[in-house]
């Protein structure tokens, strides 16, 4: 390589990088307790929900008419939106809502909250819990949450929704092109050096530029897979968007204009249930959205299912149901993109495998925190080398310098 | 950010000639794959083995680390790589 081309690379990796290092750590740092929140909910917060009923194993569970039919009775002339069966406790989460209407009047008005739910036991469909009404007062923000909710916002969105994510996507592409210029550097200055060298008895620079390399190269290929599905993830949003203005357009349109049915005329929930099984072979049902829902059709029940397999788990296939004949629609597996999601979130969240590998992540994580600090001591002392030559060809002598002139200096006449 | 950019014209010739030239890649390539197996197998596989290997191949790269740290600080006179 030649000495211009590696001083390209230079330049590339050093403003790559430094435009990304304060979000990087700010995400990196943000990151170790949401890869462990579940723990720290569970200790610090706790689960108060009464334990359930203890029941042979094997208790089929109720029909799902049973369990909508129960929840119409204790709030009649209220619409049910959604019915989400537990992913692993036998339990079913009814959402209801005095009208469609109001739930879209709801986003006009932050402290509004129109929509309710009420948790049934899967087996005998008792009631086993229900939201807090509107207007009871707020349940105090617990400390935990505080943090939690910090950390998340500050993760995901830097607290400014969706700019912020998009923001935050192409830092995790500047992320990628830093590390890939990185890795060009490395292959030139590790030429004379055996692996995992780091030189401590010379130069504190040369200490420090070694620990960038070894920490680094170490966790090159975990940086660089962790921070490219974080910018898929922080994508989400535009390619939903994009998914429902085309095949969902399509799909839904010879049923746009259609009048939204009252609720008492609507098929069967649970044989809908079994039909969208039968339609997606291979997948389980998560939940059924009722006709009239902002993103579906109005006269079809929307049942999202997800493949059964681990790998699979997180790809979901839409299932439209004619919520007026009880008959199948069709199931519309997602475009390549949306399937490209949802492989990517697993591989950046570090959840498949267990505890150990969560522990795996977070000490992975910290040696990332470890190459963007060390990358930071060595650009601020080229720095102070820089400003010191170039106070040195202003003619100022560094040693006798009054200290306090100094910084007025940098400031103004350097930079 | 490798601010080594000025001391290259310096490391030319003379310098270099004396060292011996090693080879940068096979560790940096066997931590690489190791990762991605240990990345893979646990989404793959999902349990039993697979998952106790991916654990055995991702903490590699970590333990390698450590190990470098602990060596180049013990022996402070040494390089501390691993060779």
């Amino acid at each position: 390589m030649t000495n211009r081309a590696l001083r390209r690379w230079f330049v590339v990796h050093k403003w790559t990088s430094l435009v990304c290092t304060l979000f990087l750590l700010i995400v990196c740092v943000t990151g170790l307790p949401l890869l462990f929140s579940e723990q720290i909910w569970d200790t610090f917060v706790g689960d108060d929900d009464p334990p359930y009923e203890v029941l042979p194993t094997g208790t089929p569970n109720a029909s799902l008419d049973v369990i909508v039919d129960k929840a119409r009775a204790l709030y009649p002339g209220q619409i049910i939106t959604s019915v989400n069966p537990d992913d692993d406790e036998p339990a079913v989460l009814v959402s209801m809502a005095p009208s469609w209407q109001a739930l879209k009047d709801d986003e006009n008005y932050p402290d509004r909250h129109s929509g309710h739910w009420i948790k049934f036991d899967a087996r005998t469909a008792k009631v086993l819990e229900q939201s807090r009404p509107a207007d009871a007062p707020k349940e105090p923000r617990t400390w935990t949450g505080i943090i939690m909710g910090i950390c998340n916002r500050l993760h995901t969105s830097l607290f400014a929704y969706l700019p912020g994510r998009l923001f935050l996507g192409a830092m995790g592409g500047v992320f990628v092109a830093s590390l890939i210029s990185g890795t060009v550097l490395y292959g030139r200055f590790m030429k004379r050096l055996p692996f995992g060298s780091v030189r401590t008895d010379r130069a504190s620079r040369l200490t420090w530029l070694d620990l960038h390399n070894l920490l680094g190269v170490a966790t090159l290929v975990w940086a660089t897979v962790v921070g490219f599905t974080g910018l898929v993830n922080e994508l989400q949003t535009p390619l939903f968007g994009l998914w429902r203005v085309t095949d969902v357009r399509q799909i839904l349109k010879p049923y746009a204009n259609l009048p939204v049915p009252a609720q008492d005329h609507l098929s069967s929930v649970q044989a809908a249930f079994d039909t969208a099984a039968k339609a997606a072979p291979g997948n389980e049902v998560t939940g059924l959205s009722f006709p009239g829902a902002s993103f579906g059709s109005p006269v079809h029940y929307v049942l999202w299912t997800r493949g059964a397999t681990p790998l699979r788990a997180r790809l979901f296939t839409p299932v439209l149901v004619d919520a007026r004949t009880g008959e199948l629609t069709g199931a519309y597996p997602m475009p390549w993109y949306l399937r490209f999601l949802e492989i990517s979130r697993p591989l950046h969240f570090g959840d498949y495998g267990g505890m150990p590998l969560k522990i795996l992540w977070a000490l992975l994580d910290i040696v990332v925190i470890g190459v963007l600090v060390s990358g930071l001591v060595l650009w601020a002392g080229k720095r102070k080398i820089a400003t010191d030559a170039r106070l040195r060809a202003l003619g100022y002598d560094l040693d006798n310098v009054d200290d306090a002139a100094v910084p007025g200096l940098t400031a103004e006449t350097v930079r | 950010m490798n601010a080594v950019a000025p001391e290259i014209p310096i490391q030319s010739q003379p310098v270099s000639a004396l060292r011996p030239s090693v080879v940068v890649w096979p560790w940096p390539i066997a931590l690489g794959l190791l990762t991605i197996f240990g990345l893979l197998s646990a989404l793959l596989g999902q349990h039993g083995v697979w998952l106790a290997l991916s654990w055995a191949a991702l903490s590699i790269p970590f333990i390698v680390t450590v190990i470098c740290l602990i060596r180049a600080w013990r022996r402070p006179s040494s390089k501390g790589g691993l060779s």
